[in-house]
């Protein structure tokens, strides 16, 4: 009994695992595809260039090759861990580009996710605790604007603030912990509003419900039935964001590292696509996909975790 | 990806993700004689065979130097060439080098190493953009198509470790102006050999200019250091920083709150720095043009070229965009040999008019649907909506406009250039047959259709016209029909830079090319 019910994750994990790389080739090919559909290629100039070095150039990149044969060759690539060099950055790997600017966003990304959850749970569950009073108005209000406000506004701002007027924290730049601040708030505010209302309305649709009406009529003290049962209940929505959440900001934001000279790999999301280097773009979205991958498995041990009801097959 | 990632790699990947982490700190930018200032882009590669982009030459012109470089007034003057001959009939140079020049690694610098730094850009399976830069040279063209596949054939011949040897296909009088540019400085083939593409690492990258690569923290932060044994003198600055900054918006906040020496002025803060003793201007060899498809209705007709130009009232670019742009009728940009403003086709309603008439079109009636199609970008997109209007007022035409994105609107103008579009053209070298030729019958650059052998025996000439007054006359002439009579084009204006520059820095030099040479720099002392 015991054993059977340790080995239930793992075999869980092991389909999980099959799904997710099942999952990525989807993406690879459907990405590969529709790059080769785009109009425009990587060495097209203001500056045209004769045919013979276009020709040339194609020939060093495997352009000039029919594009199954291009496709089995990234594939081969892929599956050696090989994700090509980039077209656009001479001598550089694509995988050696990801080694460098991922753990920035990642490290960037952790601690705006910090700051989401942080700030998002408080003022959710403060707000959902006393409904109507002015703390619950405040901090909605706060949260709507957090909402509503784009992120490149909110640094625009940030920066003004803070460092023009008070000098507080450095505009821009990555020389150490004091330089993540304002990007992380940044990052991290819109979420932490959206995060806060979830909690909130999630906590006041559970509070009606008959579980909680009998932990309040088994005399527990209020405190006692918000943590033990509301909180775990009304947290499943807030899990259920926490996947894709995770995977936008760990990978970085092409905003935020443009806006505060940040060496991430968000800004590949964009560039690489109008320089069309074809490895780059393949290797962000495969990384995007895969972290996204992995963050909706951890999630889903969550759900288990925090609902008995729930199992994981 | 982790999926596809072999157990090595994903190790690799992890190790790095542990060690970076936010804690990437640099005490670089704190020394005192540090001149900081800003990249736009993070430079595609340092490797000079390749590099192809604005961002990589600001950073190579400042580790490099080739036979020739540039004086103040762009005309080219010795640089590790102390002196070259040129043959009777134009076609053979002879460069004589200084026998005092050395590489970082102390090693001297040799005619050798250009020989082999010119064979190494033609080689086919180098693939090199700027190739074609060489093609003047015998049998370059040949090598790097593949029609000779032996380097030796190629004109370029070290005859001892001093002397250079160039055989040129045809005289070509401006060949000491392409010897200032990157792709023609000189390369360690050893270095090359051994290392691979990663030749250009900081640890590996052996140059022989004032400065020398010290660091390069990859879409973050370049250092570079004073090259104590450099041949023109040691700079007087300790260090440059050079930082990746794609916001030009975080470029202007980064240098007002202390952090930069030099920034680049965003147009649209260009009104808040008027009269400030920081802000410098200066014209650049770089012109804005509208093209018209000689092939397409209804501009198969010179007649309608011309009217279309004519209804320009150029003045007013210079007060839309108001970044120190120049309004141009005739092509070739001034400060550059062979400019002459009197030549094209001016403001003249009038006779716009009367000739749309004669074409057939009379204000505008009969007129096929013309499409104006630009590349999205907001000075294109300014420039595009004034034009129609003026079009519209003055010849009571209706153009239409749409915007594509750069790289689809390259392969649009390629395959199928649209009735009307816009393009701009950069100097790579500061002489006049670099603006004519785009427009010969063969250039790849030519996307009006138009073709005039009168126009392409005119530049050819004037490329191998040694006499100056002789060549000034072809060149008119050559621009005559480019802007006056066939009118595949019609010039609009041409740019300038903004830029920004602390009290405390002396002794910038900047060009027209828009190089930022750090070589002369110094730095007055002052509370950063």
């Amino acid at each position: 009994m015991i054993r059977g019910r340790l080995l239930v994750p793992f075999k869980a994990l092991a389909r999980r695992a099959v799904w997710g790389l099942a999952v990525l080739w989807v993406v690879a090919t459907v990405t590969f595809l529709l790059l080769r559909a785009v109009p425009g290629g990587p060495f097209d100039s203001e500056k045209q260039l004769p045919p013979e070095i276009v020709a040339n150039i194609e020939a060093k990149y495997h352009l000039d090759q029919p594009v199954w044969r291009q496709y089995l060759l990234y594939l081969g690539g892929l599956i050696r861990g090989d994700l090509g060099p980039s077209f656009k950055y001479v001598g550089r790997d694509v995988v050696d580009i990801l080694a460098e600017t991922f753990p920035v966003s990642l490290a960037l990304g952790a601690v705006a996710l910090l700051v989401a959850v942080v700030l998002g749970l408080t003022f959710g569950i403060l707000a959902g605790e006393r409904p109507g009073t002015w703390v619950d108005r405040g901090g909605m209000m706060l949260a709507t604007a957090g909402v509503a406000v784009p992120n490149f506004v909110l640094g625009a701002v940030l920066v003004l603030v803070v460092s023009h007027r008070l000098h507080l924290l450095p505009p821009a730049l990555w020389e150490g912990p004091r330089y993540l601040i304002l990007p992380a708030l940044t990052l991290g505010l819109g979420p932490a509003a959206y995060i806060a209302r979830l909690t909130r309305s999630s906590l006041l649709d559970i509070a009606r419900h008959e579980c909680i009406r009998t932990a309040h009529a088994k005399g527990l003290s209020p405190r006692a039935v918000l943590f033990a049962h509301q909180l775990p209940n009304a947290l499943m929505p807030v899990v259920t964001i926490l996947g894709p959440l995770t995977a936008a900001l760990v990978t970085g934001s092409f905003v935020v590292e443009y806006l505060f000279a940040i060496p991430g790999m968000g800004r590949f999301f964009i560039t690489a696509v109008t320089n069309r280097d074809y490895p780059l773009i393949m290797g962000v979205t495969l990384l995007y996909a895969a972290v996204l991958v992995a963050a909706n498995v951890v999630v889903d041990f969550a759900y288990a975790w925090l609902d008995p009801r729930v199992r994981i097959e | 990806m982790f999926g596809g990632l072999t157990v090595g790699s994903a190790r690799r990947l992890l190790a790095v993700c542990l060690s970076i982490g936010v804690g990437a700190c640099a005490a670089s930018s704190t020394s005192p004689n540090t001149f900081r200032f800003v990249l736009s882009n993070e430079p595609p590669t340092l490797d000079w065979s390749l590099a192809t982009d604005s961002v990589s030459i600001t950073v190579i012109e400042n580790l490099m130097d080739g036979l020739t470089r540039f004086d103040d007034d762009l005309k080219p003057v010795p640089s590790v060439a102390a002196s070259w001959d040129v043959s009777g009939d134009g076609r053979v140079y002879r460069f004589h080098l200084r026998s005092d020049v050395r590489w970082t690694d102390g090693r001297p610098v040799t005619a050798g190493d250009f020989e082999y730094a010119w064979k190494r850009l033609l080689d086919p399976n180098t693939g090199a953009e700027y190739a074609y830069f060489l093609y003047p040279v015998a049998n370059a063209k040949a090598y790097n198509t593949g029609k000779i596949a032996d380097p030796a054939a190629v004109g370029v011949r070290a005859l001892s470790p001093t002397e250079l040897e160039v055989r040129l296909e045809r005289p070509l009088v401006y060949f000491p102006s392409l010897t200032t540019f990157m792709v023609t400085f000189p390369q360690r083939r050893d270095l090359i050999e051994r290392y691979g593409n990663q030749w250009t690492d900081p640890e590996r990258l052996v140059t022989n200019g004032p400065f020398r690569l010290t660091d390069w923290r990859h879409e973050y932060r370049l250092t570079l250091a004073a090259n104590p044994t450099y041949f023109g003198g040691r700079p007087a600055l300790d260090r440059v920083v050079m930082y990746v900054v794609n916001e030009r918006t975080t470029e202007l906040t980064l240098y007002q709150t202390g952090d930069l020496d030099y920034a680049q002025l965003p147009p649209e803060a260009i009104p808040a720095f008027q009269g400030s003793p920081e802000h410098l201007r200066l014209p650049i060899l770089r012109g804005y043009y509208a093209g018209f498809n000689v092939k397409k209705a209804p501009f198969t007709d010179p007649r309608v070229r011309r009217a279309f130009t004519l209804a320009i009232d150029r003045e007013q670019f210079p007060k839309i965009l108001r970044g120190g742009e120049r309004a141009a009728t005739s092509w070739v940009p001034p400060g550059m040999f062979g400019h002459d403003p009197s030549i094209g086709l001016p403001f003249d309603p009038d006779r716009a008019r009367r000739l749309l008439a004669e074409a057939g079109y009379p204000d505008g009636r009969g007129l096929p649907p013309v499409e104006y199609v630009y590349n999205t970008g907001p000075v294109n997109t300014l420039i595009a909506e004034n034009l129609q209007a003026q079009w519209k007022s003055h010849l009571g035409v209706s153009v239409t406009l749409d915007n594509l994105e750069w790289k689809v609107y390259l392969k649009r103008l390629q395959h199928d250039a649209p009735p009307l579009f816009r393009l701009g053209w950069g100097a790579d070298y500061p002489d006049p047959d670099n603006f004519l030729a785009l427009f010969t019958a063969d250039s790849g650059n030519n996307h009006t259709g138009w073709a005039n052998p009168r126009y392409d025996a005119l530049v050819a000439d004037a490329a191998a016209e040694a006499d100056p007054a002789r060549r000034a006359a072809l060149y008119r002439e050559a621009q005559r029909i480019l802007t006056e009579e066939d009118v595949p084009i019609a010039p609009l204006f041409t740019h300038a830079q903004n830029i920004l520059v602390k009290p405390w820095v002396r002794g910038l030099s900047l060009n027209a090319m828009e190089i930022l040479s750090l070589q002369g720099v110094t730095l007055e002392a002052h509370g950063r």
